[in-house]
C-alpha cells in the first residue's frame, strides 16, 4: 500500500536511504511489489559509510525526484498458489527513466513478484528473493 | 329593525333556525326514504347466452376477454435435500485427491495429534518450485481444505512472514527443525512480531539441521 507521502527505505547503493512516494505510475491504486513510483529523496546515506563509498559517492541527493520500483511491502500480498507474503518494511530501488537501477548493489530481500513484472535487472542484483 | 342584526350578528341566525324547525319533520321523512341499502349482489351471466346478445355486454365481460386460469408450476426439487452439506463433501473429495494418506492432515492437526507441528516450532518448508522457506510457526489455521500455517523468519534483517496452504500441491515437505522450548500459552503467537519477543533469524539453526540431516542420511535418498 504505497501511496502519496509513504516513506520507503531505499535498499540500493544509489545514496538515498529514505524516500517519499509522490506518485504511483500506471495505476489508480496504491502501489505494491513490482510497481513503479515517483519518489523524492528525503534522507541521504552518509557518503563513504559503505566500503566503496568514494568512487560512487551518492548518485542522488536530498530533494531529488526519481523513479523507483517497490520491492517489499508491509501489506500482505497473495500469490497465485494461495500463499500470502508479508514483509517487515516498505522498500524500493531507484531506477532511471529507462528502468535500469541507479545503484549497483542491493542489500536486502526482495519479493518474487518482480519476476512477473519483468524487473530481472533488480532481481539479479538482489541477494535473496522470497 | 335594520340596526338590530348588525349589533347582534347571530340574532338573525336564530330566526333562521326557528324557520328550519318548521321544515324538520318533512326533511327527515325524505331522508329515511333514501336510507342505506345493501349493494345488490352481482348476478352471474346466464349460461348459454345466445350469441347475438354478447355484443351488448361490456367488453371486459365478453367471454373471449375473461380472465384465464393462472398456471401453477410445482416447486423445483430442493437442492438442500439432494446434498445436505456440500462444503463438507467437496472438502472430503479434495482431501482424497491432495492428501490420500492423511499424513499432511495429521501433521497439522495440532489439537489432536501430539506429534504434529505446533505454534512456536521452527519448520522448514520445501516447495516443488522455488527455494525452501524456514521460520517459526506463528499460527495454524485449521479450515478443512484451506488449512494454512503462518511462518515467520528474518532475512537480511527484514522480517518476512509467509502464510502457506498445507494441502497446496506446490508444498513438497514440511520438516520440524526444532520444537518450541516450552509449550506456548497461546494458540496464535502474534506477539512474536514485537521486537521484544521476536526470534529473529532462524537461518543458522536450519542450516545446521540440514547439515546434520545430510550427514545422518549419508548417500541415501531423502525422505
Amino acid at each position: 500500500m504505497i501511496q502519496l507521502k509513504t516513506l520507503l527505505n531505499c535498499i540500493d547503493n544509489s545514496g538515498a536511504s529514505v524516500v517519499e512516494c509522490v506518485n504511483v505510475l500506471k495505476k489508480k491504486r496504491p502501489a505494491t511489489i513490482g510497481d513503479r513510483i515517483v519518489v523524492v529523496v528525503q534522507k541521504q546515506r552518509a557518503a563513504g559509510s559503505e566500503g566503496s563509498g568514494t568512487a560512487l559517492a551518492n548518485k542522488v541527493r536530498r530533494g531529488d525526484i526519481r523513479h523507483a520500483v517497490v520491492v517489499r511491502v508491509k501489506k500482505e500480498l497473495q500469490r497465485k498458489d494461495g500463499s500470502v507474503v508479508r514483509f517487515g518494511d516498505n522498500a524500493c530501488v531507484l531506477v532511471n527513466k529507462a528502468g535500469d537501477p541507479i545503484g549497483t548493489r542491493m542489500n536486502g530481500v526482495v519479493g518474487q513478484e518482480l519476476r512477473d513484472k519483468q524487473w530481472s535487472k533488480i532481481l539479479s542484483l538482489a541477494p535473496v528473493h522470497v | 329593525m335594520a340596526a338590530l342584526p348588525t349589533m347582534r350578528p347571530l340574532g338573525c341566525l336564530r330566526t333562521l333556525f326557528r324557520a328550519q324547525d318548521a321544515f324538520q319533520p318533512q326533511m327527515s321523512r325524505r331522508f329515511i326514504s333514501t336510507a342505506y341499502s345493501k349493494r345488490p349482489e352481482r348476478v352471474p351471466l346466464p349460461p348459454n347466452l345466445p350469441q347475438q346478445f354478447l355484443s351488448q355486454l361490456p367488453v371486459r365481460m365478453q367471454p373471449q376477454n375473461a380472465s384465464k386460469p393462472v398456471k401453477v408450476y410445482p416447486a423445483p426439487p430442493s437442492t438442500s435435500k439432494a446434498c445436505k452439506d456440500p462444503v463438507a463433501k467437496i472438502t472430503e473429495s479434495q482431501l482424497a485427491v491432495l492428501d490420500p494418506k492423511g499424513e499432511r492432515k495429521a501433521l497439522f492437526d495440532y489439537r489432536r495429534n501430539t506429534r504434529s507441528v505446533k505454534p512456536g516450532d521452527i519448520v522448514r518448508v520445501t516447495f516443488k518450485n522455488g527455494d525452501p522457506f524456514n521460520g517459526v510457526v506463528l499460527s495454524i489455521k485449521l479450515r478443512g481444505i484451506d488449512t494454512s500455517f503462518l511462518v515467520r523468519n528474518e532475512l537480511t534483517r527484514v522480517g518476512v512472514e509467509m502464510s502457506i496452504k498445507v494441502f497446496s500441491p506446490n508444498v513438497q515437505s514440511v520438516e520440524i527443525v526444532q520444537r518450541a522450548e516450552r509449550k506456548p500459552r497461546r494458540a496464535r503467537l502474534y506477539y512474536m512480531r514485537s521486537r521484544k519477543h521476536d526470534r529473529r533469524s532462524v537461518e543458522n539453526l536450519v542450516a545446521s539441521y540440514v547439515r546434520q540431516k545430510r550427514a545422518f542420511l549419508g548417500g541415501k535418498r531423502q525422505q
